[in-house]
């Protein structure tokens, strides 16, 4: 016993030792007189209260520490493996090849595409050699090529070289963008605009900037791809209305607003989202009755106007100059500077208050490099030609009537587009019975039910066969091609989009070809479809 | 190698800039030969005699520069960045404008950004600052905070106007709600003067902020009017291609007026010209794979293409700190993803092996395909992706791997040619190889490298093919441009078919690039035939001698300033070549202060703060951004004000050995070429 004690005397030393540095060190520390104070009080000769407090710091540390995305690890599905299990499972997997290979389909349709040498214009260079009529790119008012937006870019190109080397917030907003803003929101009306550096990127980071979880947005069923990928990251509340059906809006509207009372819940954004003239076919929508709704309803209106704006209109602003509708009515309206301006980028038109929050929450502006500066003096430049050159619009919507005129004539063809519309959609009307009952039945609206606004489809679904209708048009592409012009089909993701689009040939007219132009590819056209269909029967 | 005559035969020995409007340029030349002369009596001063006389000719800088100074009026070089301090020699001759690409004639203030080959990719430790740092950067932010809510308290009940469109009005809820916002209209709004500023001009080595004041504490801008030229360590501009001067621009203009300014349409529909069709060869070329795809911008070559790839059960891991468009892409694309720290190889191997080993959520169905993403260079920190080591855990694991170079493509690697080139890695290795053209070329938009059958199905597949506008023809050429003067061009005698024929180089038109006889060893020079027949360049973009010099300056003054910084005592993350150098500040308050003060100094300098939510609350930080058109000068004057700023905000706060200023900026190249920083 004796011995023990005394060979473990050093140790007992040194531990008291230890502790009394320790305590004299933990003085020293400021503060810690109250911790110690704290401690006293809270233990009160009760070792119970002490572990409790420690269970609660534990608990707390613990907390913290967790990460928010916890992995599911600790959740019931996790199954425990061992490391050589894990080892054989990795053995085993095989992944999916990284992408499909093309189709044949696929194949012809990448080899089909044609390549334009030299300038694009009205009448373009192809790679085969052959000059044709351009009725497929977005030329509508006819500016690519002008000789006064080229000169302008040159001298830019010397003062600003090419790039704008930076985001907009890091010293990448270049006079020359603010000077492009402040036109666009002058040209159309609004208080203020804002740049996107590509025209698809920029309604699908608007719509998000905005509209949060838990928002509501009433949107068309016909809605254009990049407002379908705007929708779906938003995460909010999606209801459908029928395509550019306006009395199916006002249903909607009405069921939300009955939904929300029966809820009681609180009061949300909401927002209409829908095109002003749609990319799907071309129709227009009704935009005074659309703007009353929206008052009426106490929504706030998203307008894509990426075909419309630069193309209808006295002056080409679009929808609104159309209808005279103030387009600070429109709470954010949304445009193509690549379409309209024949330039590249988008924009967004609307108060102060909406663009300068989109200068901070509009992702695809954030973080994206600011637009040539090149690009957006040659945006503006179109701008100063078409405020001063109203007859390019008239010759513009002589060029429509001309092509329409011939186009309407033809059995075999069905025009969904509206008469002011730029872009055609040209669908193909097949004489056989098999494909015409469906299509019928569709057009006589047989059930007074409206659509479930929860679905992105419509409750009735328009019959056609897809393979056939698309091979079909692409065979009228091609005779068109050979007979020297050149249109497209409108190209789909098919399966990504909402619904099954019906295939189409997508005219895309412009001022700068001359009426008679117009009618000669009209003409072509037409003889294209009477043969080709023609060949089916 | 052939004559370059033979490639330009209209201006054999033409410099890099056509020497127009001589004429104007007299009138100003008066003032730039004085400038020469004082700059020479300094030198005088300083260095006793000057090793080579100063050039008193026209025929050097003098054209360029003063044609520059014709265009704004900062003539007086009071700034001191006009013209060089140091004049250029008789046998010296530099054909940029200096305030764009600066001249720099030292061939010592070179180096090869490379990764040793055969030696471990270290692991950089990213250093911790003292706790009272920490504690003070958290007690600010409570501090701002809670004053931001006293503010907002009484704002609401004494100013209710100035808050009615953060309240519901008119049975309208509020567009961006008073809690959504705080964060911008309290925090951000104080330092605001730091962020968006206008700018004009060439955004090259320097840059003309349009200055503004704000009588209301930043809630409204108003520009003064004025101009303040400054130096420009703030834009992504890694190669000097931001010019306005020079072959590319050169090259551009003849584009503008051969094929004006857009391509009017969608790729897949009518919006291919042959421009497209070459440039994507280049491109391809340029990677050392075997076809590229390019969109028209940078954020939708992410954010569009990513969805084309992956879908509902499939996964992808992606690096904690991947960029804003990775993210949104891979929202939209309906997989899975999971998250791995930054850029550390030991927790993605982990996530690897539990998420194959587990398979789905729920189902344990196994994954149809695991994509891994992650970034070559990292823009807000500096730091290289481990590539050798996700290569090998790819071998393991068999995913696939998609590497964003926005920042590392043409501003890393002995050849420029990225990640890959830095680490010696053939690029076939990499499953998809994302990039820009906005940093390293000049240009705008980006691409998608990889494998033929990859590239053919996302051109029918991805977003951009179908619905998103093609790249408009000068951004074409200013990347093709850009991109053959860093390869350097073979001539090729021209043949009668022309690349421009082959249809979106498709299956059945894959002659293109077989028919080419130059050796396509990679990293290669760019064949004559590849280019646009019109394009003329001039010998030292021929034969990339001036595409080396870029990327050698470029690899000089990044490991340059990297080192000087670290010596100097700051917190630096980040490795050492990297051309984006991130400077912990920590305090939020002091962002704002470093900004400022850098902008008003004699020699005003623009800098790039970031803080919350782009980086963690805590690391607010600077970004100096270096580029080729930087001179050596340049930086020590960077580091002179870091030097200073340091001291007065008490940002010296880094671990190891510390040289003074004066020894750093003496040593600079032996600090350089030293293997290991001590």
């Amino acid at each position: 016993m004796n011995d023990s004690t005394s060979t473990l005397e050093p140790l007992f030393t040194a531990l008291s030792y230890s502790f009394t540095t320790l305590e004299r060190n933990f003085y020293k520390i400021p503060g810690s007189a109250v911790v110690a104070r704290y401690v006293k009080s809270s233990h009160q000769n009760d070792p119970g209260r002490t572990l409790l407090e420690v269970i609660l710091i534990i608990f707390a540390i613990r907390t913290l520490l967790q990460s928010r995305t916890r992995a599911d690890n600790s959740g019931k599905h996790f199954i425990q493996f061992d490391e050589k299990e894990i080892d054989d499972l990795v053995e085993e997997w095989t992944p999916e090849p990284m992408v499909a290979p093309l189709s044949p389909k696929e194949q012809a349709d990448l080899a089909s595409v044609p390549v334009i040498v030299g300038p694009t214009g009205p009448k373009p260079k192809l790679s085969n050699g052959k000059t044709v009529i351009n009725l497929a790119s977005y030329n509508f008012t006819g500016l690519a090529g002008n000789e006064v937006i080229k000169e302008r870019c040159i001298d830019s190109l010397r003062k600003y070289g090419l790039g704008s080397c930076g985001p907009p917030g890091f010293y990448g907003t270049q006079d020359v963008h603010i000077q492009l803003e402040h036109d666009i929101a002058d040209f159309l009306g609004t208080e203020a605009a804002i740049l996107y550096s590509q025209a698809f990127s920029t309604v699908s980071s608007v719509i998000p900037a905005f509209c949060k979880r838990g928002d509501i947005i009433v949107a068309d069923r016909g809605v254009n791809f990049a407002i379908q990928k705007g929708l779906q990251i938003s995460r909010c509340t999606v209801r459908w209305y029928d395509h550019n059906d306006l009395k199916s809006l006002e249903y909607v509207l009405e069921s939300v607003e009955k939904e929300r009372r029966k809820k009681r819940g609180p009061l949300t954004r909401r927002f209409i989202v829908t095109e002003g003239i749609f990319d799907l076919d071309g129709a227009m929508s009704d935009l005074p009755k659309l703007v009353e709704l929206k008052f009426k309803y106490k929504y706030r209106l998203i307008l894509d106007e990426s075909v419309s704006f630069g193309s209808v209109g006295r002056t080409g602003r679009g929808l609104t100059e159309l209808y005279n509708v103030p387009a600070s009515q429109i709470d954010m309206l949304v445009g193509s500077i690549a379409n309209g301006l024949t330039s590249c980028g988008g924009f967004c038109a609307g108060s102060n208050i909406v663009v300068n929050h989109q200068r901070i929450n509009g992702t695809s502006f954030v973080f994206s490099a600011a637009m040539p500066p090149m690009l957006s003096v040659a945006a503006s430049e179109g701008i100063n030609i078409l405020r001063n050159t109203p007859s390019i619009l008239t010759t513009l919507q002589e060029n429509i009537r001309a092509v329409r005129a011939i186009l309407e004539k033809v059995d075999c063809i069905n025009i969904p587009s509206h008469s002011v519309s730029a872009i055609i959609h040209l669908q193909v009307r097949l004489p056989s019975p098999t494909h015409l009952t469906p299509q019928m039945a569709s057009v006589t609206p047989t059930s007074p039910k409206p659509s479930s606004p929860l679905l992105a489809t419509p409750r009735e679904v328009v019959q056609f066969d897809h393979e056939l209708e698309e091979k079909i048009l692409q065979d009228i592409v091609e005779e068109a091609l050979a007979q020297n012009v050149m249109v497209t089909r409108a190209k789909r993701l098919r399966g990504q989009e909402l619904q099954e689009i019906r295939p189409s040939i997508r005219l895309a007219l412009t001022a700068a070809l001359t009426k008679k132009d117009c009618e000669k590819a009209a003409n072509v056209l037409k003889a294209a479809f009477v043969k080709v269909v023609g060949r089916r029967r | 190698m052939p004559s370059p005559i033979a490639f330009n035969p209209s201006s054999p020995s033409r410099s890099m800039f056509r020497k127009k409007k001589s004429i104007n340029a007299m009138s100003t030349a008066a003032s730039y030969l004085s400038a020469v002369s004082e700059a020479d009596a300094r030198a005088r001063i300083q260095n006793g005699s000057p090793t080579s006389t100063p050039a008193l000719s026209l025929s050097s800088s003098i054209t360029a520069s003063s044609e520059d100074t014709i265009l704004d009026e900062s003539e007086d070089n009071e700034d001191g960045l006009t013209y060089p301090s140091v004049p250029p020699t008789s046998e010296q001759v530099f054909t940029t404008v200096h305030t764009e690409f600066g001249h720099c004639g030292n061939e010592a203030f070179r180096f090869t950004s490379g990764h040793p080959l055969g030696e471990p990719v270290k692991v950089i430790h990213e250093q911790d600052p003292p706790y009272y740092i920490l504690l003070t950067t958290y007690i600010s932010y409570i501090l701002v905070i809670v004053l931001g809510h006293i503010r907002d308290f009484f704002g609401k009940r004494l100013k209710p106007n100035a808050y009615k469109h953060l309240m519901f009005q008119d049975g309208y809820a509020a567009l961006n709600s008073d809690f959504d916002s705080f964060y911008t209209r309290r925090l951000k709004l104080r330092i605001d003067d730091c962020f968006s500023h206008p700018v004009t001009g060439v955004p090259g080595r320097t840059i003309v902020l349009l200055d503004r004041a704000s009588p209301d504490y930043n809630v409204t801008m108003i520009p003064t009017g004025t101009k303040t030229r400054a130096l420009n360590i703030s834009s992504y501009n890694y190669l000097g291609f931001a010019q306005g001067k020079g072959a590319c621009s050169d090259a551009v203009e003849e584009s503008v007026n051969r094929y004006g300014v857009a391509s009017c349409g969608v790729r897949l529909e009518a919006g291919t010209l042959d421009l497209h069709v070459q440039a994507e060869a280049l491109v391809a070329r340029f990677l050392g794979v075997e076809d590229s795809l390019i969109s028209s911008m940078g954020f939708a070559t992410n954010s569009t293409i990513i969805p084309a790839l992956v879908n509902k059960g499939c996964l992808v891991i992606s690096d904690e700190f991947n960029h804003a468009s990775i993210r949104f892409g891979v929202r939209l694309s309906g997989a899975s993803v999971r998250m791995f720290k930054h850029n550390n190889m030991k927790s993605l191997e982990n996530l690897l092996r539990e998420v194959i080993s587990q398979g789905q959520p729920k189902t344990h169905r196994p994954w149809k395909k695991i994509l891994v993403i992650v970034e070559g260079l990292y823009s807000m920190e500096g730091t290289f992706v481990n590539l050798p080591k996700v290569l090998e855990l790819k071998k393991k694991y068999k995913f696939y791997l998609w590497v964003d170079e926005a920042h590392s493509i043409g501003a890393i690697g002995p050849h420029g040619r990225g990640v890959c080139d830095y680490f010696g890695i053939d690029p076939h290795s990499v499953d998809i190889l994302m990039g820009t053209f906005t940093k390293s070329f000049g240009a705008a938009g980006g691409y998608i490298c990889g494998r033929k059958d990859i590239i053919d199905r996302l051109r029918i597949s991805a977003h951009t093919g179908s619905y998103a506008e093609s790249m408009a023809p000068p951004v074409l050429t200013q990347v093709i441009a850009s991109m053959a003067s860093i390869m350097g061009v073979t001539i090729i005698q021209d043949k009668p078919a022309s690349s421009s024929l082959s249809l979106l180089r498709s299956s059945d038109a894959s002659d293109l690039t077989i028919t080419e006889p130059p050796s396509t060893t990679y990293p290669g020079n760019a064949p004559s035939t590849a280019l646009p027949s019109w394009i003329s360049l001039p010998p030292t973009l021929v034969d990339g001698s001036e595409g080396q010099m870029r990327l050698r300056r470029l690899a000089f003054n990044a490991r340059y300033l990297n080192r000087a910084l670290r010596k100097l005592g700051f917190i630096i993350y980040g490795h050492e070549d990297s051309p984006v150098i991130p400077l912990l500040l920590f305090h939020p308050g002091k962002m704002a202060v470093f900004s400022r003060m850098m902008r008003t100094r004699a020699i005003p300098i623009v800098v790039v703060v970031v803080a919350y939510p782009a980086t963690p609350l805590v690391t607010s930080r600077v970004r100096f951004c270096l580029s080729a058109s930087h001179t050596k000068e340049d930086v020590d004057t960077l580091l002179r004000a870091c030097d200073e700023i340091g001291d007065l905000l008490d940002l010296k706060q880094g671990q190891g050995e510390r040289w003074p200023l004066k020894d750093i900026i003496d040593r600079a190249v032996e600090l350089v070429n030293m293997k290991e920083m001590p």
